[in-house]
């Protein structure tokens, strides 16, 4: 008797670790919210997404449009959990109509048929954006929504302490970094000139701007090229200032490491231009002291620097008014009420060219001792590559170059073997999905 | 006679078919819930674990989900990193099972001992970390071993040991000490009220009889409680197969702990990569394994209970 309960107890309690996972894959079969309302004709949309800013835009567009009325819902970031919230809502069919996905997620979203194809709403606005941006919103030759904004990265250092370890100018290449790193270090062994984070999508930046392509096609068929000598390049680079120890080691966007850049123990992030706002309220205590230079390059001859961001606001899979959502996403990334508010809040570097002369941009920022901090990366601008093309397999691929940064910080893995690693587990996700790959 | 037993019977009928509605009735709001929450959710879970997408080349349009048959299982169980998220787990509860029922065992036994002082404080001492909730103590384990903050690494620099305890061997025993640290006082606490149950007479006896106090414990008490100490057991063995909230916060401090460390986060990576079928497969080898051992467990103690 007493062991019958047992085995009772202990069949329910087995099988409920099966339901614990199964109800992420399993929630909302329901399928209600397919159909938004229109009543008394009003265009009711929903619109996920995270980004600080996105609300006092919806809220503009809201009064000055009358008959659509969106609202915004504040999901966690994409890649702590927003994404994976709207791809199963598209796949139970109750996804909201737009959604705020980076252009790394987007071939992910495309492959999960998550997103609807809008180009027939979409295609008039085209050239009201950066050819290079509508590139990553359209995906064999279907638009799924309008970008919002560039990312191109930049020195964010802190001018006072700079002058202090004797550093005159900001590095301008990546050997002077290398050098001043080694100096500042030298200095005071408890100060770090930057900090080697654990964000895969910081590392992309730098990457990209090495000329190191993750992903190709060609063929009809992928191409990694996670492990290339170019990409190589950039790991044992990095490797080689873990080596002498002349990075502090915290995790990105940590506490801890808003902590040492607090105390002026991490005097420089290389970091794209949307985290300018994110240093200055996560370090308020240094307001005035930090300035902007752009990122280090491989050649001062040749300057060439990197992106670490975009993202664009997409239709989702189900939307039952596909045009009314377009006209939002484009309104959203083009109506100068809503760019300046974006540049002002959020923070971003605009994705249509109307946006570029917005009188936001040359606003002088407190933080950063009165700059004008957007003419640096406005200046960057044209010497980004705009040939990078991101895999379907984005959120594997980052999760293990995250854990791999990780590990490389803590000294129990090496970037070079970090890189083979990623690039294997990637081709075997490639084919785990059924999709072709070549190498 | 005949005429007798059907006047007889139809009241009978009557009655049993109104007390069988009446305990339907009952059973309904449990049944329809049980279905709804429990049921429903496996079998589509099973379901889903027999699909693959379908994707051409590029894969870049929406998918078309096959048939696999038992193609994911296959792909789980060549899996390396899903094979070595479950041997892991596997170490860590060969481990911290025995350890975590022994100390919970000998506490529950002292508790129970005559002479013990502060009877009271102590329970509700061992107790206390069980009421505490599971990712709050995990937090704070957490801060007691992260590189920089950890007063017991530092503590180990000053007597010249070198001492990280988020480094990639010292995961598994971290993980280990925080499991141990929140489950004992629960697993106690039902060995307790089974060492409660126990009719004082037969220590009596024991005693009568010569017996020393460690003697009543171990050839008296310890028989008696074995049902609680099987049932603990395999509560553990399904909370080890589970385990998720100790790893998932001290991620946060220990870089070296990988998002696949164990299977729970395997399917929740699975489900992130918009693999839901592959998720769920991983989900049911995981729920297999669980109950595999914990009824291996019962047939193995069933069978020398017997013997004994």
């Amino acid at each position: 008797m007493r062991r019958r309960q047992i085995r009772a107890v202990a069949l329910c309690a087995a099988l409920a670790s099966m339901a614990v996972v199964s109800g992420c894959s399993s929630s909302g079969s329901t399928g209600s919210s397919q159909s938004p309302s229109s009543a008394g004709g009003t265009v009711k949309l929903d619109f996920w997404g995270w980004a600080p800013g996105y609300e006092q835009s919806v809220a503009l567009f809201n009064k000055s449009h009358p008959g659509i009325q969106v609202t915004f819902d504040k999901t966690p970031s994409g890649s702590k959990g927003g994404y994976t919230k709207m791809l199963t809502a598209a796949q139970a069919g109750n996804a909201p109509c737009l959604g705020m996905v980076g252009y790394e997620t987007m071939p992910s979203f495309a492959a999960a048929g998550a997103m609807m194809d809008v180009t027939q709403y979409l295609a008039p606005a085209r050239s009201q954006f950066a050819a290079w941006t509508w590139n990553q919103v359209t995906i064999g030759g279907k638009t799924y929504g309008a970008p919002v904004d560039t990312a191109p990265m930049g020195l964010l250092y802190r001018k006072d302490l700079f002058a202090k370890y004797g550093i005159s100018k900001p590095p301008v290449t990546w050997a002077e970094y290398a050098a001043d790193a080694a100096k500042v270090h030298a200095a005071d062994p408890s100060v770090y000139l930057g900090d080697f984070g654990n964000d895969a999508y910081n590392y992309a930046g730098l990457a990209w701007q090495a000329g190191a392509p993750w992903f190709g096609t060609s063929g009809g068929q992928w191409q990694v090229s996670l492990n290339s000598p170019a990409n190589q390049k950039v790991a044992g680079y990095w490797q080689g200032l873990l080596d002498k120890k002349l990075l502090k080691t915290d995790p990105s966007y940590d506490p801890t490491l808003y902590k040492d850049m607090a105390a002026g123990k991490i005097l420089s992030d290389v970091n794209a231009v949307w985290d300018t706002p994110i240093l200055a309220s996560s370090v308020k205590g240094t307001s005035g002291k930090w300035a902007v230079a752009p990122m280090p390059v491989w050649d001062a001859a040749n300057p060439v620097y990197g992106n670490d961001g975009g993202s664009a606001t997409v239709v989702l899979k189900g939307c039952a008014h596909p045009k009314e959502a377009a006209e939002f996403a484009t309104w959203m990334s083009t109506d100068p009420s809503s760019v300046s508010n974006l540049i002002k809040v959020t923070g971003i570097y605009p994705a249509a060219t109307s946006g570029l002369s917005n009188p936001a941009l040359s606003a002088p920022d407190p933080f950063y001792g009165g700059q004008v901090v957007f003419d640096v990366f406005k200046a960057e601008t044209p010497h980004i590559d705009t040939s990078w093309v991101w895999g379907p397999t984005m959120t594997q691929t980052s999760t293990d170059l995250g854990d791999g940064l990780g590990t490389s910080a803590a000294g129990s893995t090496r970037m070079p073997d970090v890189l083979t690693t990623v690039q294997n587990k990637t081709v075997a996700q490639l084919k785990q999905q059924g999709m072709s790959v070549s190498g | 006679m005949s005429t007798a037993a059907t006047t007889h019977s139809t009241p009978t009928t009557h009655h049993a078919r109104r007390r069988a509605r009446t305990a339907a009735a009952f059973l309904l709001p449990f049944a329809l819930l049980f279905a709804v929450a429990y049921l429903a959710p496996i079998g589509y879970t099973l379901y889903q674990s027999l699909f693959k997408m379908h994707r051409d080349g590029l894969g870049l349009s929406a998918p078309t989900k096959v048939f696999a048959g038992l193609g994911n299982y296959s792909d789980a169980l060549h899996d390396p990193v899903f094979r070595s998220s479950l041997l892991r787990v596997l170490l860590i509860g060969v481990v911290q099972v025995p350890v975590m029922l022994g100390l919970a065992l000998g506490l529950a036994l002292l508790l129970d001992a005559k002479g013990t002082l502060f009877k009271r404080f102590f329970r509700l001492a061992f107790f206390l970390p069980y009421a505490l909730p599971g990712v709050v103590g995990a937090l704070m384990w957490s801060y007691l071993v992260a590189p920089g903050l950890s007063p017991i690494t530092s503590a180990a620099h000053a007597l010249g040991l070198h001492l990280d305890l988020t480094s990639g061997p010292m995961l598994a025993p971290t993980i280990g000490n925080m499991l141990t640290w929140g489950w004992t006082g629960y697993n106690m606490l039902i060995i307790y009220s089974a060492l409660q149950a126990i009719p004082p007479e037969l220590a009596e006896a024991a005693r009568m009889d010569g017996c020393s106090a460690l003697g009543i414990a171990w050839h008296v008490k310890i028989p008696i409680v074995r049902p609680a100490l099987v049932l603990t057991t395999v509560f553990s063995i399904i909370g080890t197969a589970q385990l998720y909230n100790e790893p998932a916060v001290l991620q946060h401090v220990a870089p070296n702990l990988s998002s696949n460390y164990t299977p729970i986060f395997a399917a929740y990576n699975a489900v992130n990569d918009n693999n839901f079928g592959y998720a769920a497969t991983e989900s049911v080898i995981l729920a297999a394994l669980a109950f595999v051992l914990s009824f291996g467990f019962l047939k193995l103690v069933g069978r020398r209970g017997a013997a004994l």
